[in-house]
């Protein structure tokens, strides 16, 4: 063994290994946006995929509702639209990362000294940037639509909630798809989590409006509650519990799941 | 063949590269590799050559990290792979049966992404993918993305992207399966060098003339332990035994001919397309009088005749369970 080889046996200290990290999921994140932009039918569609939902549930329940509650409708969906927006954003963070999984440059990924929870890393901040190109599309159609910020601020705070709360199901979805590794089982797994949160939620109905004993998840399941703050900060209503409830979800499914995620793809 | 640290391929030398002690690996009640153990030293090409599901590619997992080893020990350089993986991997490169790159990415944005995950600094790694691209001549596609290359582009990426930091041991996973005999050439001649520059590299192939061709030593596997190694030459000369190669003039006589060969040697093989019979001799040169003269004397004509060496083939043949145990 050479001295080289010697000095290389020599594990490093925290401060170069948090060093290195950063800069392998910054590596990573500048990898899976290049992947990203390479596939422009799937970026298109996904980027779209918030203004369609827009349209469609603006079309389809606005009458019915705007004109039964006095609401404003298109003021009351479109922050809930931001936050299914970014859900489903982050389901596709699972059925890219299945896919990528089984593709052979991950056994490469694999036997390089790079930290391994970059290839998750890199790829759910990816997939975070996008998720607020679309929520941004949302926010222009909404306003022309009719739907207003109350303020820059307000504008900023509601759309980095909805993207924390996507990055958060990001890691879910790529601990799904690190266990699964097949983008057709992460893709059926996605109906059993994706369609209770989206319409057992206040998104599109106010919780009054539901049987009794659904009220209490639909009011405080993560999307109700990041929609519920999106909407006061919108709206200029006092927003301040409605955030800290929504950053504590966002908190809490990133310290559920980032380990979870991570032991599972190292296992392999 | 019989001693056992020539049947092990075990070395004892100070430049020791990758170093096996008796590897093993279960998925449950199958047993992929059993009891191996083997040494490569730098600047040499060491030959895994075994058939399909032999547990070449198994044996190249558990030292390059990817897969836990169940038993024994192996040490890279001399660091220890179960107890320092993180260490291990800053001193490998590995190529492996799919090209592992990057689809979407070119040739040049591939060689960038492994060195900046190796760490190694920018003014460096920009030189070094310069230098890979050019001596590999891969400038005509180096801007195109991955997956519009052609298969043999595609490995010699993958090949290439192993070599971005100039790791002192190279594992390659049968590293020219499904390439066209001309970019398996080039392979070959890419690989031949780098050892001729000290790199020590752990190949694995089902091909013999690739084995024989590379690799300085060769350990034959098969069902997951060591059959035999040594150099080519010496694993054919330790079948101690030459090969009578018989052309007979009609394919009708060649069922007969087997008959007669019997008689004087065992393990006859014939194919009657092309009228050949393949007789191994312990005793070359007058046992293949005696067989000449028998089939004189059984009225069976023939074309031709020569006594050759045996190759590599025939040491595989009669070493792996899939040749047939004689």
């Amino acid at each position: 063994m050479t001295t080289t080889h010697a000095a290389l046996a020599r594990r490093p200290g925290f401060a170069t290994r948090f060093k290195w990290t950063l800069q392998d999921i910054a590596t990573m994140t500048w990898r899976d946006l290049i992947r990203t932009w390479r596939q422009p039918e799937m970026l298109t569609f996904a980027v779209i995929m918030g203004v369609f939902f827009l349209l469609l549930f603006y079309y389809v329940f606005g009458g019915a509702i705007g004109a039964g509650t006095g609401v404003d409708y298109i003021q009351y969906l479109v922050p809930g639209i931001f936050v299914i927006t970014t859900l489903t954003g982050a389901q596709q963070t699972g059925t890219g990362l299945a896919t990528d999984l089984s593709q052979g440059v991950t056994d490469r990924f694999r036997s390089l000294p790079m930290s391994q929870m970059a290839v998750l890393g890199g790829r759910t901040i990816a997939d975070a940037l996008r998720n607020t190109i679309s929520v941004v599309l949302v926010a222009i159609v909404g306003y022309m639509l009719g739907f207003r910020f109350v303020s820059i601020g307000a504008a900023i705070g509601a759309i980095v909630l909805s993207v924390g709360i996507g990055f958060s199901f990001s890691w879910m979805n790529a601990a799904i798809a690190a266990k699964v590794k097949s983008a057709e089982m992460v893709g059926m797994l996605s109906m059993f989590w994706l369609f209770p949160l989206m319409l057992a939620s206040t998104v599109f109905t106010p919780a009054e409006q539901m049987p009794g004993w659904l009220q209490g998840f639909a009011k405080w399941q993560p999307i109700s509650v990041v929609a519920d703050a999106a909407r006061k900060l919108s709206d200029g209503i006092p927003a301040g519990e409605a955030v800290l409830w929504s950053i504590v979800w966002i908190l809490a499914l990133l310290v559920v799941f980032v380990p979870i995620a991570a032991a599972v793809y190292r296992r392999g | 063949m019989t001693d056992r640290s020539s049947r092990d391929g075990v070395v004892g030398s100070a430049s020791v590269a990758v170093s096996a002690r008796n590897l093993g690996k279960s998925y449950g009640d199958t047993v992929a590799v059993r009891d191996l153990s083997f040494d490569a030293r730098a600047g040499e090409v060491m030959g895994l050559l075994g058939p399909n599901g032999a547990g070449k590619t198994t044996t190249i997992k558990m030292l390059t990290t990817l897969l836990p080893i169940d038993s024994g020990s192996a040490t890279i350089v001399g660091i220890d792979v179960a107890a320092q993986p993180d260490a291990v991997r800053r001193v490998i490169g590995l190529a492996g049966q799919f090209a592992a790159v990057d689809e979407k990415l070119t040739a040049q944005e591939n060689l960038e992404m492994f060195g900046r995950l190796y760490k190694i600094p920018k003014t460096e790694r920009t030189q070094r993918v310069d230098h890979l691209i050019d001596r590999f001549d891969m400038g005509e596609f180096a801007d195109r993305i991955a997956e519009t290359y052609s298969g043999g582009q595609r490995r010699r990426l993958d090949v290439v992207a192993s070599l971005i930091a100039s790791p002192p041991v190279l594992f390659l996973d049968e590293p020219t399966t499904g390439l066209d005999p001309r970019s398996r050439t080039e392979l070959w001649d890419e690989i031949a060098d780098l050892a001729t520059q000290g790199t020590a590299v752990v190949l694995t192939t089902q091909y013999l003339d690739e084995a024989d061709r590379l690799s300085d030593r060769i350990i034959i596997i098969d069902e997951g332990v060591v059959k035999a190694s040594g150099t080519s030459a010496e694993l054919k000369t330790s079948l101690e035994r030459d090969v009578l190669e018989v052309h007979v003039v009609s394919a009708e006589d060649l069922d007969r001919a087997v008959e007669v060969a019997e008689q004087v040697a065992s393990g006859v093989s014939s194919d009657s397309e092309d009228r050949l019979l393949q007789i191994p001799l312990t005793d070359g040169s007058s046992q293949s009088l005696a067989v000449l003269r028998q089939f004189d004397a059984s009225d069976i004509p023939i074309d031709d005749f020569q006594l050759r060496r045996p190759t590599l083939d025939d040491v595989f043949l009669t070493l792996t369970a899939t040749g047939g145990n004689r």
